[in-house]
């Protein structure tokens, strides 16, 4: 089996009283796709910000390919291949869409401080963004600014921004959330195609149960902030602790 | 950039146009000496608002702290103006003095404050400026204090110096202007503000820009993707304030006099943000129409409701409002219209009109 490209140890954060991740200890391999699952509230959402640098750890740490990252700020964490995609759209809503684009290649590219070229001339970038804008299918609306998109195109674009990241972990917080079931597939063929290249790390937050099942190699669950659960999806889901969670046994139980 | 142009975008962009073609013949089209204070506070404007924008318009970054970096421009050619002599090696030292201590601030500032909420950042640069004032009221041996410094510059500015003359050693006239240093001295504030102003706009044009961009749009967005918000920040902070300092030497090398209200006072302040807002953020020719506008309302206002209630002599009331000495009353009804009719500035909301929805 390979290295784990990803890892927490113990990874915990604390608001005031509450425990929002509770010593979650996990590991992610290269071409594995791992959906995290649970209720809401469990902590899923905190767990992918502790990963990506959106909120400081309390306790433990986050290994990329060995090295620390735990105190690194998110565009340092972006750098040593972390990429991450957003629940809630979050884009640059006044920028064209090839635009924002355009900004997640230049970031890896290392041409962002040549101050004295015009962006205009590094067309590498452009026809890179491009692919990526046809992948997604937003090359019709490529110079229409974010926020004139509909819900679900942002919800692509939202994606694209991590896909033109290139980064060898990709986090993905429930992409397909609010999507019409005729935009879903073409993300989810997204995150397929990339589990065919088997170098890559996939972290997918999902709801859906058709969709977990389709994509998952193994599913880690998440219960009050601790990891109740984690093997292969039919184990999973088949076993007796995370019926309970879902099925609300803990009344019953109690 | 990758937006389609609009309409209104050519407007905005012939009207930029214009105005530079009218301040490159300044001299000739309005021969007397006022006109040409006017035309060169305006080139001086426009290269400090236009600085001023690359961190408001551009990366949302809100500081009051730009008069002190446009005074440490200004008295660093003062005061080596002062202390060496009229030569350009004084101006060369008293430039490169001025950019130093800026970059120094600047960076000090940046990275002390820049990761803090943006309302702490502008209470910082409001207490920064406020230390630059009163050290260069205070320390007057060298700033002379309330009064300023009177100095002279490079002799080819002397209006008396003969840029041309004719057979009996009198200066030549072109268009009935006379070839002399004051003309010199406008053609140097001149070409130099253009210089800054297209180094401006490379800057904007270049990646960095729309990093810039993505920086006010969505500074956490941009972090993830890979962007060091602080860093980019800090460096914006810095060229804005390098070229408020050379625009602070530019003004003194015209001006012959540097003293606290012609660099550093609230006041300019004020008008820069009246610029910016009036102009439009984020574009740098809203920048030149601010600074247009304004400076021309600061100057020929008053003379404009002087004729205006001489006009309408006899009518009653009319004149009685429109006596000059109330030019500031109308110049702020001028400004609440302009934001109300034109609410993201003069060149943003032409430039909107005739765009796509």
């Amino acid at each position: 089996m390979s290295h784990p490209s990803l890892v927490t140890e113990d990874l915990t954060i604390r608001f005031g009283g509450h425990v929002a991740v509770n010593s979650v200890s996990c590991e992610f391999r290269p071409g594995e796709l791992t959906v995290i699952v649970g209720p809401n509230g469990a902590g899923k959402t905190t767990y992918f910000n502790l990963i990506s640098g959106q909120l400081p750890v309390s306790e433990g740490r986050v290994l990329k390919d060995g090295i620390e990252i735990t105190k690194m700020p998110p565009s340092a964490r972006a750098h040593h291949g972390i990429g991450r995609a957003f629940q809630l759209t979050n884009l640059f809503p006044k920028l064209t869409v090839l635009e924002n684009i355009r900004l997640a290649v230049q970031a890896h590219s290392g041409q962002s401080w040549k101050i004295m070229t015009r962006v205009d001339s590094l067309t590498e970038l452009t026809a890179k963004a491009e692919r990526y804008l046809e992948a997604t299918k937003l090359g019709n609306v490529a110079h229409l600014p974010a926020t004139a998109l509909p819900h679900g195109d942002q919800r692509k674009l939202e994606v694209a921004l991590l896909m033109a990241m290139e980064p060898d972990i990709y986090m993905f917080d429930e992409p397909t959330a609010g999507m019409s079931l005729d935009h879903a597939p073409d993300v989810l063929d997204l995150i397929a195609e990339l589990k065919h290249d088997h170098s890559k790390t996939i972290l997918l937050v999902e709801h859906k149960m058709d969709v977990v099942r389709a994509l998952a190699d193994r599913i880690i669950v998440l219960h009050n902030g601790a990891l109740i659960a984690d093997g292969a999806p039919d184990e999973v889901m088949s076993s007796q602790i995370v019926r309970d969670v879902y099925l609300g046994k803990s009344t019953e139980a109690a | 950039m990758t937006t389609i142009p609009t309409k209104g975008d050519r407007i905005v962009k012939a009207a930029v146009l214009i105005i530079a073609g009218l301040l490159l013949f300044a001299p000739f089209l309005f021969q007397d000496i006022r006109s040409l204070e006017v035309a060169a506070r305006i080139c001086v404007f426009i290269v400090l608002v236009a600085s001023y924008d690359l961190l408001i318009g551009y990366t949302g970054i809100v500081s009051f702290a730009h008069t002190m970096f446009f005074g440490f421009g200004a008295y660093g050619a003062a005061i080596s103006l002062k202390q060496m002599g009229p030569g350009w090696d004084a101006v060369v030292v008293g430039a490169l003095s001025g950019v130093l201590v800026s970059t120094i601030v600047a960076i000090a500032i940046g990275l002390l404050s820049l990761r803090v909420k943006a309302i702490f950042f502008a209470m910082i640069t409001l207490a920064a400026a406020s230390v630059a004032m009163v050290l260069a009221s205070q320390l007057s041996q060298f700033t002379g204090g309330e009064d300023g410094i009177t100095y002279k510059t490079p002799d080819i500015f002397k209006t008396a110096t003969k840029l041309m003359v004719d057979d009996n050693n009198k200066v030549v006239r072109l268009f009935g202007v006379k070839l002399n240093g004051k003309l010199a001295a406008y053609y140097f504030v001149f070409a130099t503000c253009l210089m800054l102003f297209l180094v401006m706009l490379r800057l904007v044009g270049s990646p960095i820009g729309t990093v810039l961009k993505a920086i006010r749009e969505n500074e956490a967005r941009a972090e993830a993707v890979g962007y060091r918000v602080v860093a980019y920040r800090t460096f914006v902070f810095c060229i804005a304030a390098i070229i408020a300092s050379l625009a602070g030497t530019i003004y003194a090398m015209w001006l012959k006099y540097t003293g606290p209200d012609t660099t550093l006072s609230f006041t300019i302040m004020i008008d820069i943000l009246l610029m910016v807002v009036i102009g439009g953020m984020g574009t740098l020719w809203g920048a030149v129409i601010g600074a247009v506008l304004l400076v021309l309302a600061q100057y020929y206002l008053r003379d404009l409701m002087g004729t205006a209630a001489e006009a309408l002599h006899g009518i009653p009331i009319l004149p009685y409002a429109l006596e000059p000495d109330r030019w500031l009353f109308w110049l702020g009804i001028i400004f609440i219209l302009l934001v109300y009719f034109f609410p993201k500035g003069i060149a943003g909301t032409i430039a909107e009109r005739g765009a796509k929805p």
